[in-house]
């Protein structure tokens, strides 16, 4: 670390340019965002379209921007919802953790899409169908347990019982007084 | 001629390569423990400690259970018998007979 | 003479315990690092563990506990926190347990782990990790709890993405660390609720004074809290996903530390649940759909690590069970006899991985047991503790727990899943032993394989013995705190053996019905079910992460934008002003009589106000 900040001054030293105008020089607000940067006007013309579809390094055919209503989309092509997860892991991408291509269209929501967030990957079993299973088992078993608790399980057992009148007299009961007659069984 | 003498001079290497099994390579020390050369196709060799903590190991598992199961065989199969009141005589429990009363 | 030296000896030895951990930290950060770092983290929790020994048994002898405050730390006006150690039963016999597979794990990861570059920081991770779940195991108040359950979950999420290069891991260590924050959410809540209603935090002072309160919040909460942590069904998708991290921590993690802190933490503050019939059941119930829904998940999946790390969740759901139950101790027993055969299951299956080009499909596995007896035996022990054979480890907390779960008044349903979860075990761990330790080899045909080593076999060995033993040994030593049901009849007393059994057997038949394929096309509705995690994954990882994602993008990049610096801003002045301007043209119309009878109004009106006040 020491030595890259050494040779980083040294390289400022060189350009003969010193103090914190250095710094100033390249130094830009990370909130604005240059006008190139956003996207221009809905593209209404063939020849615009095809202008766009070139700005965003796509083919025309390819080119579909979003409906122009009033969102701000501007004339960013609409590219299919599909994350970066669901992508070729073996093809050698330029950028092979994010799986993405120096230059390639981003997709409006590519901060969603990105490897450990939304998956859109095909699973084996459809959508609905997955939903429908697990909240399906989560419900049979919230009903089960509800039955369950209706139901419970138990080994009957029947209070302890002692001879010589429940103990009276081991559990310091008065010798004098005679106590009455404890009855367990019923015939 | 000279290719079935070279045909048969492949056929001397193989059997002996075959008659040698699997090439017994000498164990080294690295790293703390016994070498063994990875080997293509055939079962590594292994060392006689390794085989010995093996059989060790579980017939001492299988000991310590039978040791217990013999000894102690209460915890498995529960410590007291579960009375069983129908085997119960009237006499046992004191309830006179239905004639006397 | 000795006698009387007992206490300072019990003492001096518990905080040598603590010190002798926390000295290779320390060091680490004033000198140099040192030559052989990792041998000398192993060593410090070696002597650490022995000189636990010490504690523990005078514990066990002369059942000495006590609670050592060391200083003030804090007095923040209400509440004095201090840094108080609490030493008893629960904290030193699994200090000892923990230091005893620490240890093990450590020596294995320096042979796991001994190509990596970082390892140094590998085993200062491992060690952070342990002290945090000491600190967490020791504490006698909720604030030094928590710092030990946070330090956990951060130790725990720095380890599991240890191979930062890899999206998997980094997603890994993501989940464990969001859905444990779930659960720390039900943490804090228990804590500030105390802090509220009983302005101390001391764990002693809270038992005395909760004695007679309505403490459901706070042991909601607390169930919250233990159900993050030890992966309970609904925030358990973390504990099979961080089987991405090296294979010593999985062994780590799902043994003595992390997961258990959960159950630890329900042990600990049990006092909260005991007289609460609500959560209990909540408790119990949580841990039935736990223990069966891990179970059927490990049914069919193919990954050994995945196997191992569902059985522990299924495991960790008997434990909440035996909370449930009321059986504290039997949790604690369980969690103690466990850490044993899953570290060691752990390492079996990291030695086999690493002797087969790191391959950890179990179907590319096969006859293990032929070129690596000592991994295999080990593995076969560890699959028979785990099912609860009897007079080994699991037998003495499994069977105990599903006694008592067969001798009280419960949920019958919870009762039934938890039995099926029982044999589902036997199925599994038959399932990992039929397909590694069994039959011919499937693996590449040059595999690196050697267990020679004294860093692979001796931690194993060492687990293997204790995974015999330990059961035996803590059966005979903890004395219950509540009595246990002895007499029951002979087929409750049998029920956990026949169910493993009655796994064992339809195992057994299913690995036979293989051999002939009577279906080509067998009905997957079940199987996907059980290889795709019950769906749980599939289904609320992508809507839990789009639903706010997609409303979060389209809220900061275009709806706000569009309300409050378009409509409320230039536009929605612009308007604004238009309308009343529009208002003051109209009222500005030829009314100059109005006007000024208006102002003839109010200065009449302002001239009484002058005269008459």
């Amino acid at each position: 670390m020491a030595a890259l900040r050494n040779r980083l001054f040294q390289t400022l030293l060189r350009k003969n340019v010193t103090g914190i105008t250095s710094f100033l020089s390249s130094a830009r607000a990370a909130s604005g965002v240059s006008k190139s940067m956003l996207p221009g006007p809905y593209p209404k013309t063939p020849e615009e379209r095809a202008a766009a579809a070139k700005k965003y390094n796509m083919r025309v055919e390819d080119y579909e921007p979003y409906p122009d209503d009033g969102m701000g989309y501007g004339d960013y092509p609409k590219l299919p919802d599909k994350s970066q997860q669901e992508r070729d892991p073996w093809y050698l991408w330029d950028h092979p953790d994010l799986r993405r291509n120096w230059g390639e269209p981003m997709h409006w929501h590519f901060d969603m899409y990105i490897r450990n967030r939304v998956d859109t990957s095909p699973s084996p079993v459809p959508w609905n169908k997955m939903c429908m299973q697990l909240f399906g088992f989560i419900g049979v078993m919230l009903f089960m347990f509800w039955l369950g608790e209706k139901f419970p399980a138990y080994q009957p057992v029947a209070p302890k019982q002692y001879p010589y009148n429940n103990l009276y007299l081991e559990r310091g009961g008065d010798p004098n007084k005679e106590p009455e007659e404890v009855k367990h069984y019923e015939i | 001629m000279s290719s079935l003498v070279r045909i048969g001079s492949v056929f001397r290497a193989g059997s002996q390569l075959l008659s040698r099994g699997p090439a017994r390579v000498g164990f080294r020390k690295a790293g703390g423990g016994v070498h063994i050369e990875p080997q293509y196709r055939q079962a590594p060799q292994m060392t006689r400690n390794q085989k010995f903590h093996a059989e060790f190991l579980s017939s001492a598992m299988w000991f310590w259970i039978l040791w217990h199961f013999w000894h102690n065989p209460d915890a498995v199969l529960g410590h007291f018998p579960w009375p069983d009141a129908s085997q119960w005589t009237d006499e046992e429990l004191g309830i006179p007979t239905d004639e006397e009363e | 003479m000795f006698i009387d030296q007992l206490p300072q000896m019990f003492l001096t030895c518990l905080s040598l315990t603590m010190v002798l951990l926390i000295l290779p930290i320390i060091l680490s950060m004033v000198t140099k690092p040192l030559n052989n770092w990792p041998l000398y983290v192993k060593n410090s929790v070696k002597m650490s563990f022995f000189t636990s020994l010490i504690p523990s048994i005078i514990y066990l002898n002369t059942n000495m506990q006590s609670c050592v405050i060391y200083y003030r730390w804090m007095l923040v006006s209400p509440i004095e926190i201090n840094i108080s150690l609490q030493f008893d039963q629960y904290s030193m016999i699994f200090m000892s347990i923990a230091l005893y597979v620490t240890w093990s794990i450590l020596e294995f990861a320096m042979y796991y782990m001994h190509t990596d570059i970082l390892i140094n920081r590998f085993f200062k991770y491992l060690l952070t990790f342990l002290i945090s779940m000491m600190i967490l195991v020791t504490a006698n108040n909720m604030f030094q709890l928590f710092i030990g359950w946070e330090g956990v979950g951060i130790m725990s999420f720095l380890l599991i993405g240890w191979w930062y290069g890899r999206t998997d891991a980094n997603m890994a260590a993501m989940q464990a660390v969001i859905y444990n924050r779930v659960g720390d959410i039900g943490l804090m809540l228990a804590m500030a609720w105390l802090l509220i209603n009983m302005n101390s935090w001391d764990i002693q002072q809270l038992f005395i004074m909760t004695k007679n309160m309505d403490t459901t919040i706070p042991a909601m909460g607390l169930l919250l809290a233990a159900m993050g942590k030890s992966a309970q069904f609904g925030l358990h998708p973390w504990l099979p996903a961080a089987m991405e991290g090296p294979t010593p921590v999985s062994a780590l993690l799902h043994s003595s530390t992390m997961v258990v802190a959960g159950i630890f933490l329900l042990i600990r503050l049990h006092p909260f649940l005991e007289n609460n019939n609500k959560v209990l059941t909540a408790a119990l119930c949580l841990g039935a759909i736990t223990t069966f829904f891990t179970a059927a998940c490990a049914l069919t999946q193919n990954d050994i690590k995945k196997i191992v790390a569902f059985s522990t969740s299924s495991q960790l759901g008997l434990m909440m069970v035996a909370i449930g139950l009321n059986q504290p101790q039997l949790a604690f027993m369980h969690i103690c006899t466990h850490a044993f055969f899953k570290a060691m299951m752990f390492l079996c299956s990291g030695s086999i991985i690493h002797s087969l080009n790191d391959e950890q499909d179990i179907r590319k596995m096969g006859g293990i047991h032929k070129i690596m007896p000592m991994t295999s035996t080990c593995l076969m022990i560890g699959s028979l503790a785990l099912m609860g054979t009897p007079f080994l480890a699991g037998f003495f907390s499994k069977d105990a727990i599903i006694e008592a779960l067969n001798t009280s008044h419960l949920n019958a349903w919870a009762l039934m899943l938890t039995l099926i979860a029982t044999s589902f075990t036997a199925v599994y761990s038959l399932r990992i032993i039929y397909f590694v330790s069994m039959s011919t080899t499937r693996m590449l045909p040059l595999s690196p394989v050697n267990e020679n080593n004294p860093l692979i076999i001796n931690p194993i060995k060492r687990l293997a013995w204790g995974s015999i033993i330990a059961g035996f040994i803590l059966y005979n030593f903890i004395l219950p705190n509540k009595t246990q049901m002895m007499t029951m009849p002979m087929s409750l007393k049998l029920t956990a053996l026949i169910v493993s059994l009655l796994g064992l057997i339809i195992a057994f038949e299913l690995a036979l019905l293989t051999n002939k394929q009577i279906k080509i096309h067998p009905t997957k509705i079940l199987h996907n079910f059980s290889n795709m995690l019950g769906f749980y994954p599939h289904t609320m990882h992508r809507l839990m992460s789009k639903l706010p994602l997609m409303f979060g993008q389209i809220n900061a990049t275009q709806t706000t934008d569009q309300s409050w610096t378009e409509m409320m801003g230039p536009k929605g002045i612009a308007n604004l002003q238009l309308t009343l301007a529009q208002k003051i043209t109209h009222m500005q119309k030829g009314l100059i009589k109005t006007y000024l009878s208006i102002t003839m109004l109010s200065l009449l009106v302002i001239t009484a106000m002058i005269i008459y006040f």
